[in-house]
C-alpha cells in the first residue's frame, strides 16, 4: 500500500503539472515506481491506479496529444481538479461539521469526507444527542446525484422493465429517497431502492431541466395524493382517542377534544385505503360512497387471505 | 477493500497539503484534531509525502514535508495549493446532512448559509434538484433534544404502537434519532425500569422536569431496533411480491423467498400490530399460522363490515 500512495501522488503530480496529454508510455518511462514493471504488469497497475483516482473525483480525461488526433493521452485540468471554493466562514463550517456528524446515508457520514477538503472537521463539539439516518443506498444515490448535476441521461431497470429518465433531482421522502425525472411519458418519481442496473450516459448536458422546477414540489407530501387514478376528496373521521395523532400526521390543526373529520385530496385509492385501515376501527371513511364499497372489499379480502 | 482504504488515505493526505500551505505550516495538535490523525498516521503520512514530487525526483524536484518541534511544514508543493473537488457522494453527503437538521427544525442560521454557500459552489441550482424532509414536530423534537443534552427527565403521555393504549411515564433520554420515516427517542423507561425507544410522534404532550438523570457511560451509537421478547407472539404471513415494502418497515424475519411470494415471520408484543396489518394488506398477504392474530383480525374487521354494509 505504501507503494501504491506514492505512485499515485507521483502520478497525480505528473499529470497536473504537464501541459499537455501524456500517453500512457510516457507515464511509464517517466513517473517513478512504474518503471521495473512488465508490460502487463504495467498495464494493470496503471489501469487500477487511474480508476483509484476516479473514484476519488479526480477529473482524469483521455484526450488527443496533436490535432491530428494520431495519439491518445491522460490529462487532469488544474481548475477541474480543485474543489470550487464555497468560502465558508469558520463558524459555517463548524455548523456543517456539526450536521455530518448527525446525520448517516449508507451506514456512513458520508459528508465527513467531504469536509476534510473543505479545512477539516470540527471534533470538540463533544456527543449530540439527535442523529438522522437517510437510509443505506448510497453507492447509487452517489451515481443518480452525478448524473443530475451534469445532466446525463439515466438507463435503469424498474419493477420489471429497463427505463430511460432525464434525471431532475432527488428527495428524501418518510425514509426513502426518490428520484423524480422526466420519460417518454411524462414526469415520473422512483423510489430509489428498487432501482437496479444504473447505466448513466455518456454525454453531459444531454437535456435540459425545465427552468423553474422543484422537486419539492413535484413530490406530493402524502402517498395517497400521487397516483394515477380517478381523484377523488374522501371524507374521514378519526375518533378522538387518535385525533390528535392523524392531524399531527396530515398537518392539520387537532381539535382541542372530540373527534376530527377532514377532507383529503386522493389520487392512489389503495394506498389511502391502506393507511385509513391502519387505524383499525379508530378511522372511517365516511365519503364517497364508491370509496367506502372499496374500503369494504379490502376488509373482506383480508378476512378471506387470512382464512 | 483494500483500493477503498488507499482512496481514504490519499484523499486525507490531499486535503491536508492544501490546509498546511495555506497556513504556511500548522500546530501538529490542531492537525490531528481536524483531519482525525493519530500522530503515528500522520508522521507516515509525511513520509509518504516527503518522496514524492515533479519526475525527476531529484531533492530539488520533491515536496517538503516534516514535523518540526510542534509544527508541521510543507513546502514545495504547489500543484496541490487546492483540495480536491468533492466526490459526487461526499457533495451529496454534506448537502443532505445540512439540509435534513435543517429540516427537522434543529439547525443555525450558519447552517442554513453553509449549505447555501456550498450548493451555489457545487452546483449552482441544487436547491431546486435536492430535496430532504425529515420532518417532525420541530417543537417536540426541540425539547427532546435539549432534553438530552442537559440530561432532564421528561414526562410523556404516550401511546404505544404496540399495546393501543397512553400511558404516562417518566423517561430518560439518551438521543432523538430518525430513520426510516420516524423519530424516536431512546433512553431508559422509568415506569418498566428498562432501555426503551419511543416514536415521538406518538408523545401526545410532554413535559421536562426539574430532574437530572446520569447518562450511561458506555453508551455508543443512537441506534434504535426492536427486540423481541419470550412474551411475544408469532405469526406466519405469505406477502405477495406487491407487498415487498412490509420487510422495510416492520422488524420481520424473511423465512423463504419465491417468485409467488415472500414468507415472513412476524413477532410483535400484541396481535393488534400483525391484525392491522393484514388489514391493510387485504388480498396482498395471506395468514399461514397465528390463531391470535387471526382472532384479531376477524374482531376488528367484524367491527368495521358492521360499520361499512
Amino acid at each position: 500500500m505504501q507503494n501504491v500512495v506514492e505512485r499515485v501522488i507521483n502520478l497525480l503530480i505528473y499529470l497536473l503539472d504537464s501541459p499537455n496529454p501524456v500517453t500512457a508510455d510516457q507515464v511509464r518511462q517517466t513517473v517513478a515506481g512504474y518503471g521495473e514493471q512488465s508490460d502487463e504488469a504495467f498495464h494493470r497497475m496503471f489501469e487500477r491506479d487511474k480508476g483509484l483516482l476516479k473514484r476519488m473525483g479526480v477529473p482524469l480525461e483521455l484526450k488527443a496529444t496533436d490535432k491530428w488526433e494520431i495519439d491518445f493521452g491522460y490529462t487532469v485540468d488544474p481548475e477541474e481538479y480543485a474543489i470550487p471554493d464555497p468560502r465558508l466562514t469558520e463558524q459555517e463550517r463548524v455548523a456543517l461539521s456539526v450536521a455530518a456528524r448527525m446525520v448517516r446515508l449508507g451506514g456512513t457520514n458520508a459528508g465527513l469526507a467531504g469536509l476534510l477538503k473543505l479545512g477539516g472537521v470540527e471534533v470538540g463539539a463533544g456527543i449530540e444527542p439527535l442523529a438522522a439516518d437517510l437510509g443505506a443506498e448510497a453507492s447509487i444515490l452517489g451515481d443518480l446525484f452525478l448524473a443530475i448535476s451534469e445532466q446525463r441521461k439515466l438507463e435503469f431497470d424498474y419493477a420489471g422493465s429497463r427505463r430511460l429518465l432525464d434525471p431532475y433531482g432527488i428527495a428524501h421522502r418518510r425514509g426513502h429517497w426518490y428520484l423524480i425525472g422526466q420519460t417518454v411519458d411524462g414526469e415520473r418519481v422512483f423510489r430509489v431502492d428498487r432501482i437496479s442496473g444504473v447505466e448513466i450516459g455518456k454525454q453531459a448536458r444531454a437535456f435540459r431541466r425545465p427552468k423553474g422546477f422543484q422537486v419539492k414540489r413535484a413530490m406530493s407530501t402524502h402517498p395517497w395524493e400521487a397516483g394515477t387514478d380517478q381523484a377523488v376528496e374522501a371524507t374521514v373521521r378519526f375518533d378522538p382517542d387518535v385525533a390528535w395523532w392523524a392531524a399531527r400526521h396530515l398537518g392539520v390543526e387537532a381539535p382541542r377534544v372530540g373527534e376530527l373529520e377532514v377532507v383529503l385530496p386522493v389520487a392512489n385509492r389503495d394506498a389511502f385505503i391502506g393507511w385509513v385501515l391502519g387505524f383499525g376501527p379508530d378511522a372511517e371513511v365516511l365519503a364517497p360512497d364508491e370509496l367506502r364499497r372499496q374500503v369494504l372489499a379490502r376488509v373482506e379480502a383480508a378476512v378471506q387471505a387470512a382464512g | 477493500m483494500t483500493s477503498d482504504r488507499t482512496a481514504t488515505r490519499l484523499s486525507r493526505i490531499l486535503a491536508l497539503i492544501p490546509y498546511v500551505l495555506a497556513k504556511d505550516g500548522a500546530k501538529v495538535s490542531e492537525i490531528l484534531e481536524r483531519f482525525g490523525y493519530t500522530e503515528a498516521e500522520l508522521t507516515r503520512d509525511l513520509n509518504t509525502v516527503f518522496f514524492c514530487g515533479l519526475p525527476g525526483y531529484t531533492p530539488g524536484d520533491l515536496m517538503e514535508a516534516y514535523i518540526d518541534g510542534d509544527e508541521v511544514i510543507i513546502d514545495a508543493a504547489d500543484y496541490f495549493a487546492r483540495a480536491p473537488r468533492l466526490t459526487s457522494m461526499e457533495a451529496l453527503g454534506l448537502i443532505a446532512a445540512g439540509m435534513a437538521i435543517l429540516g427537522s427544525g434543529q439547525g443555525s442560521p450558519e447552517l442554513g448559509k453553509a449549505v447555501d454557500k456550498l450548493t451555489r459552489a457545487l452546483l449552482p441550482d441544487a436547491g431546486a434538484a435536492i430535496d430532504v424532509d425529515v420532518s417532525g414536530d420541530p417543537e417536540n423534537l426541540a425539547a427532546l433534544k435539549s432534553a438530552a443534552t442537559e440530561r432532564r427527565v421528561v414526562r410523556i403521555t404516550y401511546r404505544s404502537l404496540t399495546h393501543e393504549e397512553e400511558t404516562v411515564r417518566d423517561i430518560e433520554p439518551w438521543a432523538v434519532v430518525t430513520t426510516l420515516g420516524n423519530w424516536y427517542v431512546r433512553g431508559h423507561c422509568r415506569m418498566v425500569d428498562a432501555e426503551r425507544v419511543f416514536r415521538v410522534d406518538r408523545i401526545r404532550h410532554m413535559e421536562v422536569l426539574n430532574e437530572e438523570f446520569e447518562r450511561p457511560k458506555d453508551l455508543t451509537d443512537p441506534g434504535i431496533g426492536y427486540t423481541p421478547s419470550d412474551d411475544d407472539i408469532a405469526a406466519r404471513i405469505k406477502l405477495s411480491p406487491g407487498a415487498r415494502w412490509v420487510l422495510d418497515y416492520y422488524p420481520v424475519d424473511v423465512l423463504k423467498e419465491t417468485k409467488t411470494g415472500i414468507e415472513i415471520r412476524f413477532t410483535s408484543p400484541d396481535a393488534e400490530i400483525p391484525a392491522r396489518l393484514l388489514l391493510r394488506l387485504g388480498p396482498d398477504a395471506r395468514l399461514l399460522e397465528g390463531d391470535e392474530v387471526r382472532e384479531r383480525l376477524a374482531g376488528i374487521a367484524g367491527t368495521l363490515q358492521a360499520r361499512y354494509r
